[in-house]
């Protein structure tokens, strides 16, 4: 997110999901796609039967490695490394644009000078990938006149998560794959309105559309716009709000999402629990949460109210409401309404579109978009969208960066914060499924969705398997430094030798007892991705079928015999 | 004809400009002609398999379909006359009578194109009905999808979804003739296939035969009473736009959703598919465990239900005392990535507007 601010001017996708199709060349990194965005894993499978070439980048065969020209299987957190190789490949061969660099961007020989040192062998030692794939990959790209990188969490669920967004910004603004239809730079967003939560200001840094608070022409605006003194303090970060609970942070409020199953570290954050004096929940069902919350607030759910969400393609688009929430229930922005008068304000909105119409007018990049704009469209609107007659934008950066000039970052290799060692040998990663839902509180209470992934699992490799006698099915107990949670394992040649997977949605094994708190430098986005790990066996399986169907049926390529490593 | 012949055909005498890769088909109905088909979807790979689209080309014998035959500069079309209708109305007639009643449609989740069609071409309905061969799959234990062979007439607009658009390839036709089937690889249930349950093919078969499951219909009313309303999924950040089917009599008149569809195709992000979560995990909205009534923590760490008026007070009370006791900047409020872009700028504006605060970020900061 900051990441991309600071490099292009903008965060969010720089094309639109229907250009998707059109794309020459797919780069997908750290993005289990089929399962976390089926609808664009359709758009891609779409480029591929066109003949669009894809490379995807993971630690893990997923769906799409089944589909892609080459799976770059790189050891988890060497992300940086790949991609400074590719830089170097696209220098050294003398690849790059550079009309595009010198029209469009600053900083480009800090890069040069940073990644001269990356060679594909080196890689290749560090990343696991073979030098010649890095090479193949690196001439794909820069040479694709279409080609498109896609990424999500694998990328920044990392302590390094913001160099890896810079490493990736460097490949395209080296080659000028920008401000083009179907090329770009795409972060894939994991929930319905991260982009318009972003957008709408529920950052420590910035007021809405990304302006800072401590910039006191903001400041003003806001001061101005809401009648009141404002603090040009930037507040804290989610992941330090989290440590400091029960220390600074004395009083809570939390809509919408159980934290304890969804912050890292979560051990440490029920001990800051105790200490908090005040907690206000507002969500649809008691969560884990709940047992520490003074007031609790029932919500209305998406169907039960108005509004809009902002997705991944920065398309604002309507929520309708389609029957009234239970009796009892309010819908999130009435409680917020009423809760601000009971500490004396006087908000008056009637309806979410006159919210929307505040927000849009203190920000030029929403200005033309509106509720009633977006009813008489099929697509929704795109920022930028600067007044009423303005059609929306499909892809960013057209004429120019927007940001004056794209910023290349150099960055350097920085391990991830916790690597294996003896007592914790394997690496592990979490990740979402596509049967369920982070907590999973919506999808757990779906009959089918729960059937077909009713336990919790680890993915362990045949040979970390065997070392510990462990067999296909059987229960397993996963220990880090943090925590420990027991599970079903299955055996599967998807993840590498030294690595183990976890889907996170799970409060009977819940993977946040298990990863490390620690935080991006930048965005504090906490490492889910890497630590260290370690695995017993506990009792046999009973022979249950856990996966039934789908990438994990036998003879599926989930647990297909794949050449052993 | 337009001497302009190398870029226009000609529809029922009326020129139209080509456009790349057009058919027939979707000339004439840039046009303004209708053609009925049945196994055609914008999505796919035209096939043919129906017939209803058959339309007359100038200088052809035979009459040919309009989905499968690119349109060639000069042509000249009819989509219209005794002669065409006469075919549609004896192949719709053919269709019902190795299909079911009409009445029986109303069960299913979306009006049967087949039937709406055979009446729309005032097809006979008395022919005599044959007993259907298409094999049956035996009761399959996935949670969502029905096969009902009675009703499949072969368009195979569902294999072709799956291994298109989906491209999972779970099911297939299977059998020949009348006994053609649509089947998994060795007849297993869709639970032990490569199926994702994206329910594609119940979307876009044109006859009710691939189906929801017969509990999550339950209490279904036929299509036309129900209110269909265009949202957004609350799933991930794609943002597919899908159509939630109320029952608005239901729930003691709040409404109830009884089932989600896909919007036409061309409707954007989604193109008019869904993946399972937004098709099917609607359940947790009427679920027994939502919350109704704000809830206050007792001395003792029970909870007694609390009215509105009183649980803000109460909120606003214990926040307000915070911030006395400790700053304003011992306060942090989480906003959710869930909830929509207005609430999340009124939370914001809570924090810093009314607390002063700018301890402000949203669960997922990604
Ligand atoms: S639900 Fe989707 S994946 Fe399953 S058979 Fe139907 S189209 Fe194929
Ligand atoms: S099940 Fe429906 S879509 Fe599939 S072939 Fe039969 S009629 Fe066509
Ligand atoms: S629609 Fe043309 S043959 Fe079916």
């Amino acid at each position: 997110m900051a990441g991309l601010v600071t490099t292009f001017g903008a965060g969010a996708m720089t094309n639109s999901i229907p250009e998707i199709r059109d794309a020459e060349f797919l780069f997908v990194i750290g993005s289990n796609t089929s399962e976390a965005h089926p609808i664009i894993a359709m758009e891609m499978k779409r480029a591929v039967a066109r003949g669009a070439t894809m490379v995807v980048a993971d630690p893990r065969r997923i769906w799409m490695t089944t589909i892609a020209d080459r799976h770059l299987m790189l050891r988890p957190g060497t992300d940086v490394w790949l991609l400074n190789a590719m830089a170097n490949v696209i220098i050294s061969e003398g690849l790059t644009d550079p009309e595009f660099i010198e029209r469009n961007t600053e900083q480009f020989e800090d890069v040069v000078a940073a990644v001269a040192e990356y060679t594909p062998e080196q890689a290749e030692i560090i990343t696991g990938v073979p030098a010649e794939d890095i090479r193949r990959t690196a001439r794909q790209y820069a040479t694709t006149e279409k080609a498109g990188i896609y990424y999500t969490l694998g990328i920044t669920e990392h302590s390094h998560g913001t160099d890896n967004v810079y490493a990736l910004s460097n490949l395209v603004l080296m080659t000028g794959h920008l401000g083009k239809p179907s090329a770009g730079l795409n972060p894939l967003r994991g929930q319905n309105n991260v982009q318009g939560a972003n957008d709408a200001g529920a950052s420590p840094v910035f007021y809405p559309g990304y302006q800072r608070v401590d910039d006191p022409a903001a400041q003003a605006k806001y001061e101005q716009l809401w009648g009141t003194k404002l603090s040009p303090e930037p507040g804290m970060n989610l992941n330090v709000m989290m440590k400091a609970v029960g220390d600074q942070i004395r009083g809570l409020f939390v809509m919408g999402e159980d934290i304890l199953l969804s912050e890292p570290n979560v051990k440490r954050l029920e001990e800051g629990m105790n200490g908090l004096e005040f907690l206000v929940l507002q969500d649809l069902f008691l969560n884990e949460t709940a047992r520490f919350a003074d007031v609790i607030l029932p919500a209305a759910c998406f169907v039960e109210k108005d509004g809009t969400f902002t997705n991944s393609d920065r398309r604002v688009q309507l929520v309708r409401k389609g029957v009234e929430p239970p009796p009892g229930a309010l819908a999130d922005w009435e409680i917020l309404k009423r809760l601000a008068n009971a500490v004396g304000m006087s908000w008056s909105y009637e309806h979410p579109r006159e919210i929307y119409r505040e927000m849009a007018q203190s920000v030029p990049n929403f200005a033309g978009i509106s509720h009633e704009r977006i009813s008489e469209r099929n697509d929704g609107l795109q920022w930028p969208c600067l007044d009423d007659e303005h059609p929306g934008t499909k892809f960013l950066h057209e004429g120019g960066v927007l940001r004056g000039k794209g910023q290349f970052q150099a960055v350097q290799y920085r391990p991830s914060y916790e690597l294996a060692d003896d007592d914790y040998s394997l690496l592990l990663s979490t990740g979402r499924t596509l049967y369920h839902y982070n907590a999973a509180t919506q999808t757990r209470r779906a009959p089918g969705l729960h059937a077909k992934q009713p336990e919790p699992f680890i993915e362990i490799h045949p040979k970390d398997a065997r070392r510990r006698g462990i067999a296909h099915g059987d229960w397993v107990s996963v220990t880090t430094r943090r925590g420990q949670v027991e599970c079903r394992a299955i055996v599967s040649r998807q993840v590498r030798r030294g690595c183990i997977w976890m889907p996170l949605h799970y409060a009977e094994a819940r993977a946040n007892l298990l990863t490390v708190d620690a935080g991006d430098p930048v965005t504090q986005t906490a490492e889910y991705k890497v630590c260290a790990a370690e695995v017993v066996k506990l009792r046999d399986g009973d022979g249950a079928n856990t996966f039934p169907g789908s990438f994990y049926a036998a003879g599926g390529p989930g647990v297909v015999a794949t050449p052993a490593e | 004809m337009s001497d302009d012949g190398d870029s226009t055909i000609t529809v029922n005498g009326k020129a139209v400009a080509l456009e790349p890769n057009d058919t027939l088909l979707s000339a004439a109905r840039r046009a303004g002609a209708t053609i009925p088909t049945l196994c055609h979807d914008e999505r796919l790979k035209p096939v043919g398999a129906c017939r209803s689209c058959l339309v007359e080309v100038e200088g052809q014998r035979r009459l040919v379909p309009s989905c499968l035959t690119k349109a060639e500069p000069g042509a000249s079309v009819v989509t219209d006359n005794a002669r065409i209708r006469r075919h549609q109305s004896v192949l719709m007639a053919l269709y019902l009578a190795d299909n079911v009643d009409a009445a029986a449609t109303d069960d299913t989740a979306d009006a049967s194109e087949l039937h709406e069609l055979a009446e729309h071409v005032g097809a006979p309905l008395d022919w005599p009905r044959l007993e259907t061969i298409r094999e049956q799959r035996s009761i399959d234990r996935n949670p969502y999808i029905e096969f009902r062979a009675d009703r499949c007439i072969s368009c195979a607009r569902c294999t072709r979804y799956c291994d298109e658009v989906e491209s999972v390839s779970a099911i297939t036709l299977a059998g020949r003739g009348s006994a053609t089937t649509i089947a998994t690889a060795d007849q297993v249930s869709l639970m032990d296939s490569t199926c994702e349950m994206c329910g594609g093919c119940i979307a876009v078969c044109p006859t009710g035969a691939m189906t929801e499951k017969r509990p999550l219909l339950q209490l279904l009313k036929p299509a036309t009473q129900l209110k269909k309303v265009r949202t957004t999924c609350n799933y991930c950040g794609v943002g597919c736009q899908l159509d939630l089917n109320v029952d608005e009599a239901a729930n003691e008149g709040r409404g109830q959703v009884v089932k989600i569809t896909s919007p036409e195709p061309g409707t954007m992000p989604n193109d008019g598919n869904l993946c399972v979560k937004g098709r099917f995990a609607y359940n947790f909205v009427d679920h027994e465990d939502r919350l109704t009534t704000p809830l206050i923590r007792n001395a003792d760490g029970s909870y007694r239900e609390a009215p509105w008026d009183e649980a803000l007070a109460y909120a606003a009370k214990g926040l307000l005392g915070v911030k006395e006791r400790h700053g304003a900047d011992a306060l942090g409020f989480v906003s959710s990535s869930r909830c929509t872009m207005e609430e999340n700028y009124l939370v914001q504006k809570l924090a810093r507007a009314a607390f002063g605060t700018n301890n402000c970020h949203q669960c997922a900061a990604t």
